[in-house]
């Protein structure tokens, strides 16, 4: 079953944390929201469980790619 | 005449209650599976701002509660739209953006005012609730809910009180969106309930609130307790 969405346009999130100032940021996950604010509070909703000192949010199409899986 | 702030952290205490478990009973029903867990989330927050500002009166001096309470839904101050559920999602944007943010601006007044117990205990709210007015926010850009949006707004202005200019202004402000056209007619206005509609609670949510809905499941030796 496919979740309909009433957003004419989404984009996706990559969401990234870190507990303590001497770990690196990891990636916890990802949003699918209409805008930034949508997706800042779908982030904290959604992975706010544990004690995060920082949580950033980053555009997918912001990333840019050098290499990934299966590619020369 | 000053306000006893104990009678407006009743009033925010009593609204935050309800909007939280309006949210919840929304956190299924929602358009996309992110507000469900957003809806969710800022329900588990306004209980637990409610539980916080119920755990200030007693540092507020008398406290207003009565037994009252226990026998007459009217005797809750929350605003009415939070009388009954939401039977469209259109309401849940409108209380989002508007009176949850309404509210929000209230605590500020607190956090920023000179009663101690309260600059330091409602400060982490204000945090949180930024999250609940992106979301608000977003979907009411979204949204058509001119009608709930208009009817939250008057409800809004209710609550500031017939002195609330300045929190209208900076509401319009924060919603980047002028205060609709409202007619208040003060006369009517209740200065405790901080509304002019009459009505409460609807009878399974005041059940809820003290606890009697939940007894329905007990096995029959424990509900006597």
């Amino acid at each position: 079953m496919s979740m309909t969405r009433v957003h004419d346009k989404v984009r996706e999130y990559d969401v990234f944390a870190r507990k303590a100032r001497i770990d690196p940021l990891h990636h916890v996950g990802r949003v699918v929201a209409p805008d930034d604010g949508a997706a800042m509070a779908y982030a904290r909703a959604t992975y706010d469980e544990e004690r995060w000192i920082e949580m950033i949010i980053v555009p997918r199409e912001a990333v840019i790619t050098l290499w990934a899986p299966g590619e020369e | 005449m000053k306000e006893n702030p104990a009678d407006l952290v009743l009033s925010l205490a009593d609204c935050k209650q309800l909007l939280g478990m309006r949210y919840a009973e929304w956190c299924s029903a929602t358009p996309t599976l992110e507000a469900d867990i957003a809806a969710a989330a800022m329900g588990l927050d306004d209980l637990g701002h409610s539980r916080v500002l119920y755990g200030c009166l007693s540092e507020l001096g008398a406290d207003p509660r009565g037994p009252e309470r226990e026998s007459d839904p009217a005797s809750y101050r929350n605003v009415a739209f939070l009388d009954d559920p939401w039977l469209d999602w259109s309401q849940f944007v409108a209380a989002n953006a508007v009176l949850d943010s309404a509210f929000t601006l209230l605590i500020e007044n607190l956090v920023e005012g000179e009663v101690e117990v309260l600059r330091s205990r409602l400060r982490k709210m204000v945090t949180e609730e930024r999250y609940h007015f992106l979301h608000g926010r977003s979907w009411l850009n979204e949204a058509s809910a001119r009608e709930p949006i208009e009817r939250a707004w008057r409800e809004a202005v209710e609550f500031f009180g017939p002195e609330g200019g300045d929190l209208r202004r900076r509401l319009a402000e924060r919603l980047e969106q002028p205060e609709p056209d409202l007619k208040i007619d003060w006369k009517k206005w209740d200065p405790v309930r901080r509304r002019t509609q009459p009505g409460a609670i609807d009878a399974r949510t005041f059940d809820m609130l003290r606890g009697l809905e939940e007894k329905r499941y007990m096995v029959a030796g424990e509900r006597s307790g």
